[in-house]
């Protein structure tokens, strides 16, 4: 049966010879790149903004409160989504057997989308004109103010656009495929890019727009409206934003994982299966859990109930997903030594191993009673968004490079050297919030009549942790980045044997 | 050929990951909407707000004046709601912590939150919860906090919104700052939050039980006073308002 299975996925023909030009991927990872760092500075200005309010004090672009939905969204927009497509661009094709669909397309998706980023950061930190300098107050032009659908609507309209442009492409390649068999990581991929764009949509519907627009030019008052208000508007929020977590930002590290993991250390996946179930629970489960994020919220005592019993249902597809990427390390442990893709993606396995465990035992109602409305969910998403999905992301980015631009890795010492920063950083930022996250939470819980200021002013220490901790985790993405920079534009080694034609004295020397 | 198995068909794959996220829309966003403590024109939500003050139509679906919905889209461009929360959570130690004096506050419900759109509920908490916080300080006090917030709460991290008030020059201390438009709004609409919030009181009615606001005139009265003669302080008052 295996031999079987075998002969029908291997490639018949010249599948292995296609010379891949992976325009579309270098593009996307070149620009995802410059958007981490930019994102990152702009996490790591908030988090120096907690220590030091003072900072930037009466620049209004600059306030806190501007700059923490930039970074927030700028990370996952502009960092794990089009990492991940542009990765895709590049396993897609080489697990179909085939070239991209068009090289174009992507290109101009990209185009839109980071005009459609840029757009949004720029409506969040909201610089333009208006009543002394402070800003628009057009809730067309200024933030939807809800998190996770803060980029206003111009620039959802730019992103979906760049989105579906990609749907259509990934489509078309994977339709063209010449090896039936769909590995597991095409289905992450696809999962990924159809939840993406289903998910944004509903999230993003513009109902304050539309209701504030007839109110205002049309003096409609009352019903109907196009918006949700209220504990509604705040359900549909939370299904969306926590869709963008598990939907978007962990199929697509799971899918780099179960391409690049195998890869990265020349061993075959341990279980199709299991990856299978994996993928369908994931599915099948996360969707419900966004209420989580509302417990002992004003909404439905039922509804809370659902999304903590599917939190802990969770348990099912990051077991597949662990235990897999666990398996398919088995016997190759050794190459830790010297595989810097292999450590970050083994880092990366054991962090999502943790940070599910945590966002499940969270969704009890004892523990959300005390770590709620703390820096406790700030270190659950970082673990989760860096720790996790961007840890397999660099790993991905540092193993494809050489082999998208084909040359060798510009520098295993700075590769290292990244990973360390990453690793030591996302622990140092997350144990600093998750302690001081319980111990404010205890604060507020046991001491009732503790003035909250103070409660403020004792989390300083660990605030100071964790601007140390970001400061690391920005240096890897700039080490990384750079590491790709360089790899990308040193000029190839002169390499006699396929370009020149071998002479008599080379060949006789 | 054979026929693909349902498993090599990206067709399938498709259908049934869509098919993932429709059911789970349906369950736990469309189905929960059908409830009539979430909208603004059934029986429930229209008895329990007779006792406000809601006729203004100054929001597109009613609620606020046109000042306080002004105010409202300042707090939402200005992030307000990335640091304070707008919901008390039914546990005894929250209820008193954002109370006013001996009155406890009274948990979310529903049905306070059927005007808000966008909601501002917020989960996390970098500065303490806003949803009962009209009527705990004066109108100058917000002004002084929004304009100095080291100088009124010290130690506190919230950033100061210069930019929401006129001839702000540091340099020149005989010079008053004038709050702008803006910030009359912000405040006016800070001022709503929870001020006309009622409250289920059993003893009421001769033991039938009935709606009540929830804040005690003495309470209101007393806290006021209080914000009032802080402002403009260096230092904390000894009998400062608890938040």
């Amino acid at each position: 049966m295996a031999v079987q299975q075998i002969m029908q996925i291997a490639p018949t023909d010249a599948g292995e010879r296609i010379r891949h030009s992976d325009d579309a991927a270098k593009w996307w990872v070149g620009v995802s790149l410059f958007n981490v760092i930019l994102f990152g500075v702009l996490g790591l200005i908030a988090a120096i903004k907690m220590v030091m309010p003072g900072l930037f004090d009466g620049v209004s672009w600059l306030s806190w409160a501007r700059v923490r939905p930039a970074h927030v969204n700028g990370v996952v927009f502009g960092w794990l989504v089009p990492i991940a497509i542009g990765l895709f661009q590049y396993f897609i094709p080489r697990l179909s057997g085939t070239t991209l669909y068009s090289e174009k397309i992507p290109k101009i998706s990209l185009v839109f989308w980071q005009i459609g980023v840029l757009i949004g950061t720029i409506s969040l930190l909201n610089p333009w004109g208006g009543e002394l300098e402070a800003g628009t107050l057009n809730p067309w032009l200024m933030t939807k103010g809800k998190e996770w659908e803060d980029y206003n609507v111009i620039s959802n309209v730019f992103i979906t656009i760049g989105l579906l442009g990609i749907d259509y492409n990934v489509f078309r390649t994977i339709a063209k495929r010449r090896y039936r068999q769909i590995y597991v990581a095409t289905w992450y991929a696809v999962g990924m890019i159809l939840w993406t764009s289903l998910v944004y949509v509903i999230g993003n519907w513009p109902g304050q727009q539309i209701d504030w627009t007839l109110h205002n030019y049309f003096g409609q008052d009352g019903l109907p409206h196009f918006g949700f208000t209220g504990s509604n508007d705040m359900n549909v929020n939370w299904f969306y934003g926590h869709s963008i977590v598990g939907l978007v930002a962990t199929p697509g590290a799971i899918a780099l994982a179960y391409y690049f993991l195998p890869k990265s250390i020349n061993a075959p996946l341990y279980s199709h299966k299991l990856s299978i179930i994996g993928f369908w629970t994931l599915g099948a489960i996360y969707f419900w859990v966004g209420a989580h994020h509302m417990i002992y919220g004003p909404i439905p005592y039922w509804l809370q109930t659902v999304a903590t019993v599917f939190s802990f249902l969770l348990f099912i597809p990051v077991a597949a997903a662990v235990i897999n990427f666990l398996g398919t390390a088995r016997g190759e442990w050794h190459q830790l030594r010297y595989n810097v893709p292999f450590k970050f993606f083994m880092a990366a396995t054991v962090m999502y191993a943790l940070v599910s465990s945590q966002g499940s035992f969270e969704a009890l109602r004892p523990v959300q009673a005390v770590v709620h409305f703390t820096d406790y969910t700030i270190g659950h998403a970082h673990l989760a968004l860096f720790g996790f999905a961007t840890m397999f992301a660099f790993g991905a980015v540092i193993y494809a490079a050489p082999r998208m631009w084909r040359r060798p890795l510009y520098s295993e010492g700075m590769a290292e050297w990244s990973f360390w920063l990453a690793f030591i950083g996302i622990t140092v930022y997350v144990l600093s919030l998750t302690v001081g996250g319980i111990y404010q939470g205890k604060l507020w819980m046991d001491y009732p009549h503790m003035p909250f200021i103070e409660t403020v002013v004792k989390m300083t220490p660990f605030w100071h942790a964790r601007a140390g901790g970001g400061l690391l985790m920005v240096l890897s993405m700039v080490l990384v980045a750079f590491n790709v920079y360089k790899t990308a534009t040193t000029p190839a080694p002169v390499d006699e044997a396929s370009t020149a034609t071998p002479t008599l004295a080379a060949v006789a020397g | 050929m054979a026929k693909p198995k349902a498993e090599q068909s990206v067709l399938w794959l498709g259908i049934f990951a869509s098919l993932t996220m429709i059911v789970a829309l349906v369950f736990t966003a469309i189905f929960p909407a059908f409830n009539n403590r979430w909208s603004t024109n059934t029986q429930d939500g229209a008895e329990y707000f007779k006792t406000a003050k809601f006729d203004d139509k100054g929001a597109p679906n009613g609620g606020y004046t046109p000042l306080q919905e002004k105010g409202r889209l300042v707090y939402q461009r200005e992030g307000c709601s990335y640091c304070h929360s707008q919901q008390i959570r039914p546990l005894k130690t929250e209820m008193i912590r954002y109370g006013i004096h001996t009155s406890p506050a009274p948990p979310a419900d529903e049905r306070e939150y059927i005007y808000d759109e966008p909601h501002f509920l917020g989960t996390k908490r970098n500065g303490p919860d806003l949803s009962r916080v009209a009527g705990k300080y004066s109108d100058d006090w917000q002004f002084s906090h929004l304009y100095n917030p080291q100088q009124m709460v010290p130690g506190s991290i919230m950033p100061a919104f210069k930019w929401l008030f006129s001839n702000a020059n540091p340099a020149d201390p005989s010079q008053t700052p004038v709050p702008s438009g803006e910030c009359v709004a912000l405040v006016a609409y800070l001022q709503t939050l929870g001020a006309d919030r009622t409250v289920w009181d059993s003893k009421l009615n001769g033991g039938k039980g009935g709606y009540r606001p929830w804040l005690l005139p003495q309470d209101k009265q007393n806290s006021l006073q209080e914000s009032q003669s802080a402002v403009n302080r260096a230092e904390r008052p000894v009998h400062a308002p608890r938040m």
